[in-house]
């Protein structure tokens, strides 16, 4: 009896841990629906946008493929600390990003994290690019193509320094999945068709991307 | 057999057509979306880009005595393939992937509204 006992908490103790560390995407869903993120992000693929007015009749970005684009942690962590990352407001050339997105409680954030975590596109594969400060990359990103004209990035001795339209690059490689970043590159009409982003497929050879993907993903304050 | 090749030609052309874009994008629409960004929604080169940091100056539309200098292919060329292409910086993006041929005349029209000038005749 003693052994079964026993037995039975050694086995109880074990369970804990990978239940309390389950994902509940179905619980994120809800408080997703409920606290009416919907009105400004999207969740079901594929794209929707064909037009630019399509686009600008946007709130807030599609969410559709979230668990291929963010990774986890930091996802749960914004979502309980929201900080801009667009510079001006979402679609807005003249208006400073208010910092208005609302802020969830932490086991809230924590199942809208599994939510969005498994909203994935099949466009995003495994490509396992290594993050670091690419040289290629770098003349790529920096004076080749004019990424920084819209991207805030960390440069030299982690000056920050770019354009305001893009979304801020500081912090990408903590924020960003490298695959996703590549994928986009490589495909972008998948995640975003009508963008103020040029296309640079033909443009870009896919090991230029692959080095751009690289140095991108090296931002991590 | 002649009538036959024409058929299959008006086919082929019709098959074109429909997997042509449905609607092409009024000009101002995408100088505003795409073009002002850097050169500003009035075309003065002062987009919200151009911060301290930004580099170089994006070329102010409404100056006509600068714009007159250029033709509308020199000005097609750069849209298309960026400002490297005329010797300029390469914070001008290359659109050739993004935008039609279609679009960039229209865009090329439009800046020719803004700075309200011929150019120069190629």
């Amino acid at each position: 009896m003693k052994a079964a006992l026993r037995l039975g908490m050694a086995l109880a103790f074990l369970a804990l841990p990978t239940f309390s560390a389950q994902a509940d995407p179905a619980a994120g869903e809800k408080i997703f629906n409920d606290g009416k993120c919907t009105d400004c992000h999207y969740t079901k693929g594929p794209a929707r946008e064909k037009t630019i007015a399509d686009q600008l009749a946007k709130k807030g970005p599609e969410l559709w493929y979230a668990g291929s684009k963010f990774q986890k942690e930091w996802l749960a962590g914004w979502l309980q600390d929201p900080k801009p990352i667009r510079p001006l407001k979402f679609n807005s050339m003249t208006e400073k990003n208010p910092a208005d997105h609302p802020k969830l409680a932490k086991a809230d954030a924590g199942a809208v994290t599994d939510f969005l975590m498994s909203l994935t596109s099949d466009a995003v594969k495994p490509v396992k690019i290594k993050a670091k400060r690419n040289p290629k990359g770098r003349l790529i990103f920096t004076k080749k193509m004019p990424c920084s004209g819209c991207h805030q990035y960390p440069g030299r001795k982690g000056k920050i320094s770019g354009g305001l339209m893009g979304p801020t690059l500081v912090g990408a490689g903590k924020r960003l999945n490298s695959d996703w970043i590549y994928a986009y590159l490589q495909q972008p009409k998948v995640f975003k068709p009508v963008k103020m982003m040029p296309v640079f497929v033909g443009l870009l050879s896919d090991k230029d991307m692959k080095n751009v993907t690289s140095y991108v993903a090296n931002f991590k304050k | 057999m002649l009538k036959k090749t024409m058929i299959a030609a008006a086919l082929i052309g019709a098959a074109f057509a429909t997997a042509a874009p449905a609607e092409a994008e009024d000009a101002e629409v995408m100088y505003k979306f795409y073009c002002a960004q850097c050169h500003g929604l009035t075309g003065k080169g002062d987009g919200p880009n151009v911060t301290k940091d930004f580099p170089v100056s994006p070329r102010n539309f409404t100056s006509a005595a600068e714009m007159n200098k250029l033709t509308d292919a020199d000005m097609k060329n750069v849209v298309m393939d960026g400002g490297p292409a005329a010797s300029k910086s390469p914070m001008m993006p290359p659109w050739s992937k993004t935008l039609t041929d279609a679009e960039v005349d229209a865009l090329v029209g439009h800046l020719r509204k803004l700075c309200q000038c011929k150019g120069k005749q190629g």
